[in-house]
């Protein structure tokens, strides 16, 4: 709800904006960990986006990361509910190695998981997704 | 008195902060378990179309969206007063069991079976799934990673979808499945059934053939006597997706059986300022504080709590399972919470043999998959087993269908008392004298583990697990700082 749905909502304006291509697929999901990881299987490239909350939280922040800049959560110790990304990908990284997208690049913005309901997103995060969705429509007219 | 808190920094993973108290001695007084996570459903729904709940409420979680889904579905059989037809609920069930194997495997082999096979004193590097895949290979690690995917390929071929199954309507499924899909869905259970039997021989040969370990199962730092719910057929066997909900004692007899529109006369619900998380507990004993015995109302719900709770399961391997279960821990109930991980098991191969049964029926591709309500809507209770527990939705509409009022208690909930009684036992098992153990993080997290805890799964991943962080004061001063980030 709210910003927590922002990922969702930064697809739904990229399906509006971008003509439909046989070569690109869009999906809304609200998983982790395995089942994300499963998502993404046997693409070549994949866009992840999603909003996250940081120490050093600056509403609306874009950041772009790889995969292994979170090298560093693959080891830990396990959630008690959900693998994390990094570990699940490690894990099919031995397992279906063919599998894995060549490219995977996770798009963020900065919220502040506050307990505000609402079916849309904040001011300045709907500004900061409308900036991600450009930045994403350059890098898929690339592709 | 001093404070030791285990406080996570961010919500990726749902919101759990643990505190632990301590005497003047240093040893432990109390432990809480806070729940600073609100998600809502049961207030943003208000206003809503009834219809659209299944579809709402399965994204609860990110992991167990099928559990909330036929728990909303079925509560919408209720509202609108309508039977599904035989051939719906087979199909609901099947894909249900097709979901419970998947989610147990899941648990056992990724989440908590590390601390077994890798053992709750390795380090942290090795205590996962990689870990274990390097301990028993890579071939056991494709075959976890195989027969879940086939499983939730199952609920995809009956629910429309693998993630976020959407099948559920009032009065049947929207669905039926061809001979085709029938004959790979049957394919596919059978080879579950083995990978069940494979999981269990596993652990035998890792966990119970291991002394440590069972002393650690069978210790005091783990163990409380409270009462055990679950749903059981009219036969009191283990159902996950229908039946009577019943309960049993601290000594194993029968406290209460009921369907589960009337949870209202059996369960209430006590708040603490502290917690946005409630405490059910059992109404006719009452609430006495975090404490367990038969004079105290916390109960659970758990795998472990299914099994004490019936007087078998409905299947011939799991019955088997089940029976060397009870005898090697002594009889029932079984009050280890450790054993939960065992339970879990039992009920994957219960889950698998379901799984073949249905497939197999010669009902399950009958056309007919939905009876049409014709009824005003109202109000209306659906129950299910979620993996971590007994799962209640009850909706209350007016006369269009709209939604008044929500009440869900979700599996989790049924355990937050035991979870914050769990954490204390811990706790005092490891907090002596002042002095904290390098393994404090790890144990205290084993008692919780065990009953697989959801506090509304958050669905973000990066880098997504629960960080913890302790903090040791003595005289105000911090002696110990433990952090997990």
């Amino acid at each position: 709800m709210g910003d927590d749905g922002l990922g969702i909502h930064v697809v739904r304006m990229l399906k509006k904006k971008i003509p439909a291509r046989e070569d690109l697929e869009f999906k809304e999901l609200s998983v982790g960990g395995l089942k994300l990881v499963e998502e993404i299987l046997g693409y070549e490239k994949v866009f992840i986006i999603d909003s996250v909350d940081t120490e050093d939280r600056q509403i609306g922040r874009i950041r772009e990361f790889s995969p292994e800049q979170f090298k560093a959560t693959e080891q830990s110790s396990p959630s008690p509910h959900v693998l994390n990304f990094a570990t699940a990908l490690e894990l099919y990284k031995k397992l279906k190695p063919s599998e894995i997208p060549g490219t995977i690049r996770i798009f963020t913005i900065d919220i502040d998981p506050d307990f505000t309901f609402r079916e849309k997103l904040s001011p300045t995060v709907q500004e900061a997704a409308a900036n991600l969705v450009e930045i994403i429509t350059q890098h898929i007219e690339q592709l | 008195m001093k404070t030791v808190t285990i406080n996570p920094v961010t919500r990726l993973e749902g919101h759990g902060k643990i505190t632990i108290f301590l005497n003047d001695e240093g040893n432990v007084e109390n432990a809480y378990f806070q729940v600073p996570e609100l998600r809502g459903f049961e207030k943003f729904c208000e206003g809503r179309r009834v219809e659209e709940m299944p579809d709402i409420t399965s994204r609860i979680c990110g992991v167990c969206p099928e559990a909330h889904h036929l728990a909303s579905t079925k509560a919408l059989d209720a509202v609108f007063h309508v039977d599904p037809p035989p051939t719906a609920k087979k199909l609901r069930e099947l894909l249900y069991s097709a979901f419970y194997v998947a989610d147990h495997t899941t648990h056992f082999y990724i989440l908590a079976g590390p601390d077994f096979v890798m053992g709750p004193s390795a380090p942290k590097a090795e205590r996962n799934i990689l870990g274990v895949m390097s301990k028993v290979g890579l071939n056991v690690g494709a075959s976890v990673i195989k027969h879940r995917s086939d499983a939730l390929d199952v609920v995809g071929i009956i629910g429309g979808k693998r993630i976020h199954p959407a099948c559920g309507v009032p009065g049947g499924v929207t669905k039926a499945i061809t001979e085709e899909e029938r004959t790979r869905i049957e394919k596919i259970a059978e080879s579950e059934v083995e990978f069940a039997k494979f999981t269990l021989k596993l652990f035998d040969e890792v966990v119970l053939q291991n002394k440590e370990y069972v002393s650690l199962i069978l210790g005091e730092t783990y163990a409380s006597k409270t009462y055990y719910m679950g749903t059981v057929d009219e036969e009191n066997q283990v159902n996950f997706y229908d039946g009577k909900i019943r309960v049993v004692d601290p000594e194993g007899k029968e406290f209460a059986k009921y369907h589960p529109k009337d949870y209202q006369q059996y369960i209430a619900e006590h708040v603490e300022p502290w917690t946005y998380l409630k405490y059910p507990y059992l109404k006719s004993v009452g609430w006495k504080g975090l404490v367990g015995g038969k004079d105290s109302g916390v109960y659970k719900a758990t795998p472990l709590s299914r099994l004490n709770a019936a007087d078998g399961m409905a299947t011939p391997l799991a019955q088997e399972e089940y029976k060397k279960m009870y005898e090697t821990l002594g009889g029932k109930p079984v009050h280890a919470t450790l054993a939960t991980h065992w339970a879990r098991l039992v009920e994957l191969l219960y889950a698998a043999e379901r799984m073949l049964e249905l497939s197999g029926d010669k009902e399950i591709t009958n056309p007919n998959v939905r009876t049409l309500p014709t009824a005003t809507p109202d109000e209306g209770v659906g129950c299910v087993e979620a993996p971590r527990g007994t799962l209640t939705h009850d909706y209350k509409t007016d006369e269009k269908g709209l939604v008044r009022n929500v009440n869900l208690i979700v599996g989790t909930t049924n355990n937050h008392a035991a979870i914050s009684m769990s954490i204390k036992q811990a706790a005092n098992g490891l907090i002596k004298n002042g002095d904290v153990s390098d393994g404090i993080l790890n144990m205290v997290e084993m008692a919780f583990r065990a009953y697989d805890p959801c506090y509304g799964c958050a669905t973000h991943t990066l880098p997504g697990q629960m960080p913890l962080d302790i903090k040791i004061y003595r005289q105000r001063i911090v002696t110990h700082h433990l952090r997990r980030p």
